[in-house]
């Protein structure tokens, strides 16, 4: 199956709209938009309407607050609007916003975790180890220091799928600003590694590490703060 | 051919720790034929790296899941989509 097919399903909807704005058709960088209001504004009308869905349950998804899902989405369009007449195409238009909306919500929490606990991290980007009894994951020859157990299959029932995405969820959440976001965009929205990084102004390896130290934390999150349910014989 | 081999041989020399990088990296793009081969090997006879390569494995599925999940939560209502579109025609109208 598919990784990307919720992400395809939404580009399949755009390209009727696609075809009547030269904004989004990529390769003719020649065709530059008129950047005056009233062509400012029917994009941003048109942004809401083909790609507000979204951007919305990003956002909400990642805040779990409608007041600021609907703040985040309102400035990720007024900044699309500012910058208008500068996308380049390079991306598509719809990973260009959330590229946008990726940053609004990064600097939210920064924001909010500033405010909150200055300076200690949800946790700790140093990877440690998944099991109990060890520190760090590798010894200093860099060989497995434990060897983590077998995770339950999430298929079994449906009981455990919600407990397991949930935990999923949480452990998203507890990422440093910046990681959850592209984790989001890249392995649950399923968007393609080259456009997260056009749309979050990443290079290629910035993002494969951070996609690395992501999935580590994520990894011994769930090891440890959730304790999925192993199988037996490990 | 002396390529996928020295690619290969690479791998297979590295340590765990950079075996588990290569195998985040494998999600966002594609390696080398030697380098996945050599990858292939190892986790042959290292249970750490297979494990680690499964949880990677059972965590992008459980992505999926996710992903599928928040397709069926309902979108953008339309008491905000009307504010929103207010508040765009009166920045529109400022700059």
């Amino acid at each position: 199956m598919s990784h990307s097919a919720a992400y395809d399903r939404g580009l399949a909807n755009m390209t009727d709209a696609d075809s009547i704005t030269p904004l989004t058709s990529g390769a003719e960088a020649t065709a530059v938009p008129q950047n005056t209001a009233d062509s400012r504004q029917d994009a941003a009308r048109r942004w809401i309407a083909e790609h507000g869905d979204i951007l919305w349950k990003f956002a909400l998804a990642r805040t779990r607050s409608k007041e600021t899902a609907e703040e985040i989405v309102q400035e990720t369009v007024l900044a699309a609007m500012q910058a208008y007449g500068r996308f380049a195409g390079e991306s598509s238009e719809r990973t260009w916003l959330l590229g946008i909306a990726a940053h609004k919500i990064a600097d939210h929490f920064r924001r909010v975790r500033r405010a909150k606990s200055p300076g200690s991290p949800a946790i700790s980007p140093d990877a440690t180890c998944v099991c109990a009894t060890c520190r760090g994951m590798f010894t200093q020859k860099g060989m497995w220091a434990c060897i983590a157990g077998k995770w339950a299959d999430f298929n079994q029932s449906e009981a455990e799928k919600r407990e397991q995405t949930a935990a999923l969820r949480a452990c998203i959440d507890a990422l440093p600003p910046g990681q959850s976001e592209a984790v989001w965009l890249r392995d649950i929205l399923g968007i393609p590694a080259g456009e997260v990084c056009k749309g979050m102004g990443l290079t290629d390896t910035n993002l494969w590490s951070r996609m690395h130290r992501a999935r580590v934390a994520l990894r011994s999150c769930l090891e440890t703060k959730f304790g999925l349910r192993k199988e037996k014989g490990r | 051919m002396i390529r996928f081999l020295r690619d290969m041989m690479r791998v297979l020399r590295l340590p765990c720790r950079e075996h588990v990088v290569l195998f985040s990296r494998q999600i966002d793009a594609p390696l080398s034929r030697g380098e996945a081969f050599g990858l292939r090997v190892h986790i042959v006879y290292c249970r750490g790296c297979r494990r680690f390569r499964e949880h990677l494995q059972h965590m992008q599925s459980l992505g999926r899941t996710l992903s599928e999940q928040t397709a069926n939560e309902p979108g953008l209502p339309a008491d905000v989509r009307e504010r929103l579109n207010v508040r765009i025609a009166r920045a529109a109208k400022k700059n």
